[in-house]
């Protein structure tokens, strides 16, 4: 029993690292990334490629992850998205061709992944980590599963930290507010948009390796249905909010459990879709969702 | 002759795909950005094969039968998700598409399962496929001219001027989505009577990808973008097999592109450049009453387009 309960908290952080860029992002710059899920993949998979030339330990791989997400994400931000941008004024038409070119640079990945690895699934055994379980009283736990946490914990509390405290966090919040208005204050949309890029590519990349270590293996499909869960924790959360992105990631984690221990694994993924679509009913907005005024 | 007995397959799939981007067109061309067409599209699917396989009905009626389940579905999830807009609508419908799969999956012997559906053996022929396409696109072609048009364009462009000016905008998407649920099944239906087959496997995200990117590169504004679109995405796999295994590579770079420099799709392009030349030949162009009316509405709709949004 406490073992299922820690299993679905992992489970919950490795979600939460995944969601948090693309929340941040999606909340403040307007940016909804389709292929945040193919970035994660992607860095799994130059990690994988390293690790099979040296064998190298958990820290460097997990650099390595984040260094490789943060490039792609900066590329996707810099070479479709601020084009996309700058040539619709009007955001609503924008937020669409931003979701399509997302599209088109998560086909991209995803082809290049599956041709390069034949779509065999790939893991880090050469790596020089092993996982070891402890026994914590009565309850195992692995190192991987304290590692996934503390990353997911401290992650999350540096971010809310940063957006609440900072100064350029209050700016960031700014733009998600009113970009005009932010842009007459003095704030660099520009610059802000690609750091907010750069450090949620670096999330998704920190999962990949994460979710390798913790599943063993991956393939290079892992992405898309990642990011089908994401949505949902993230709009069951409320877009943009740190704590609503933790809340949604768990309570998505607990219910995926659940139903995989009570009801049928097929059912599984009735779940996170299931929890839009009521949550998108009951709550538009989602649990810690600010109002947003908008025209429709 | 020759070409067309070896080519039948892609014929009949231009013809199903154009029916499938229609489905997520229509939608757009009211400002509603929903995928709930590639749903209706596998309750079409579903419920021919059901009909044919235990009924045995002719190809017509099951179509036909599909058809109608599907726009009621559709009217009453428009009622669902009246209070949605913009991306939050776009997500819950692809929660929609993505509940039906899994209902599919485990709908057992009805559905059956995870194997789907064999044996759906109809009198469908190529010619009823075309015949139905060209009901539809001549259908569409009346929505694209005189007031019809410039009502549907005034509910895209903003709301809120078109309710204060008597144009029902809340009626008019609930129709978006009954047509847009019609026009799916029928490409769903049609599909299966004429592969004799469904699979949940065929109801997947990549189907919404693919009905989403047919609309934008051909265009969401006409039917004929749609057109150009599925004709585009039925027979670029088979051109790119020159490419071999880097076919994925060219289709996601051929979206991105289209995403960043044609916004408006192909028939955008076209248009503009049209206009474009047009404009440079005639000293003082004369724009006949049509392109004059589309104008103004556009001058009076687009002062207030940016501001106060977020």
């Amino acid at each position: 029993m406490v073992e299922t309960l820690i299993n679905a908290v992992t489970l919950g952080s490795i979600y939460l690292l995944f969601a948090l860029g693309m929340s941040v992002a999606w909340g403040t710059i307007g940016i909804l990334n389709f292929a945040h899920g193919s970035t994660f993949m992607i860095s799994a998979m130059v990690a994988y490629y390293l690790v099979q030339q040296v064998s190298l330990p958990m820290p460097v791989m997990i650099l390595i992850g984040g260094a490789v997400g943060m490039l792609v994400s900066v590329l996707t931000q810099a070479l479709v998205f601020n084009p996309i941008q700058r040539r619709n004024p009007d955001l609503l038409k924008a937020e669409m061709q931003i979701v399509v070119g997302g599209i088109g640079v998560a086909s991209v990945l995803l082809a290049i992944a599956q041709n390069l690895t034949k779509s065999v699934p790939f893991g880090f055994s050469a790596s020089t980590f092993t996982i070891r379980a402890y026994w914590v009283g009565p309850v195992q736990i692995s190192n991987v599963q304290l590692v996934i946490l503390v990353a997911a914990a401290v992650l999350a509390g540096l971010t809310a930290w940063w957006l609440r405290s900072a100064r350029a966090g209050l700016a960031l919040r700014a733009i998600g507010v009113n970009p005009e208005v932010a842009s007459l204050m003095g704030v660099d949309r520009g610059r802000m948009a690609l750091g907010t890029m750069a450090a949620a590519g670096a999330l998704a990349g920190i999962a990949g390796i994460l979710l390798t270590y913790y599943l063993g293996s991956i393939a290079a499909e892992t992405g898309d249905s990642l990011l089908i869960s994401a949505f949902a924790a993230i709009i069951l959360g409320g877009v943009g909010s740190v704590a609503g992105v933790v809340t949604g990631t768990m309570i998505l984690a607990f219910a995926e459990t659940l139903v995989v221990t009570h009801l049928s694994g097929t059912w599984a993924n009735a779940v996170a879709f299931g929890l839009i679509f009521l949550v998108l009913l009951f709550l538009p907005r989602g649990i810690f969702g600010r109002k947003e005024v908008r025209r429709t | 002759m020759i070409w067309y007995e070896a080519n039948l397959v892609l014929i009949e799939a231009t013809f199903i795909n154009f029916l499938l981007a229609l489905s997520i067109q229509i939608p757009l061309r009211v400002g509603v950005f929903s995928f709930a067409g590639v749903g209706s599209y596998g309750i079409g699917a579903y419920a021919a094969a059901i009909l044919t396989i235990r009924y045995d009905v002719p190809a017509f009626a099951a179509i036909g039968a599909a058809v109608v389940l599907a726009a009621v579905v559709g009217y009453l999830f428009s009622l669902v998700v009246a209070r949605l807009s913009g991306l939050y609508l776009a997500m819950a419908t692809v929660a929609f598409v993505l509940i039906i799969s899994v209902l599919a999956v485990n709908g057992g012997e009805l559905t059956g399962g995870a194997h789907g559906l064999y044996g759906a053996l109809s009198d469908l022929t190529t010619g009823g496929v075309i015949a139905v396409c060209v009901v539809v696109a001549a259908l569409l072609t009346l929505t694209e001219r005189g007031p019809l048009r410039r009502r549907i364009e005034a509910v895209r462009e903003d709301p809120e001027l078109s309710l204060s000016m008597g144009i029902g905008v809340v009626p008019m998407r609930q129709l978006a989505f009954t047509v847009s649920g019609a026009l799916g099944a029928c490409a769903g239906a049609m599909n299966t009577l004429l592969r004799t087959t469904v699979s949940p496997e065929e109801l997947n995200f990549h189907l919404i990808v693919l009905a989403l990117t047919m609309v934008v590169i051909g265009g969401s504004r006409s039917w004929v973008g749609a057109f150009i679109g599925a004709v585009i995405f039925t027979w670029l796999p088979s051109l790119l097999s020159v490419v071999g295994e880097w076919q994925g590579v060219v289709y996601g770079v051929v979206v991105v592109l289209a995403a960043i420099f044609m916004p408006t799709g192909l028939v955008g392009a076209a248009k503009d450049l049209h206009r474009r030349i047009r404009g440079r030949n005639r000293a003082v162009p004369t724009a006949p009453d049509d392109v004059k009316e589309e104008r103004e509405v556009f001058e009076a709709l687009s002062d207030d387009s940016t501001e106060g949004v977020r």
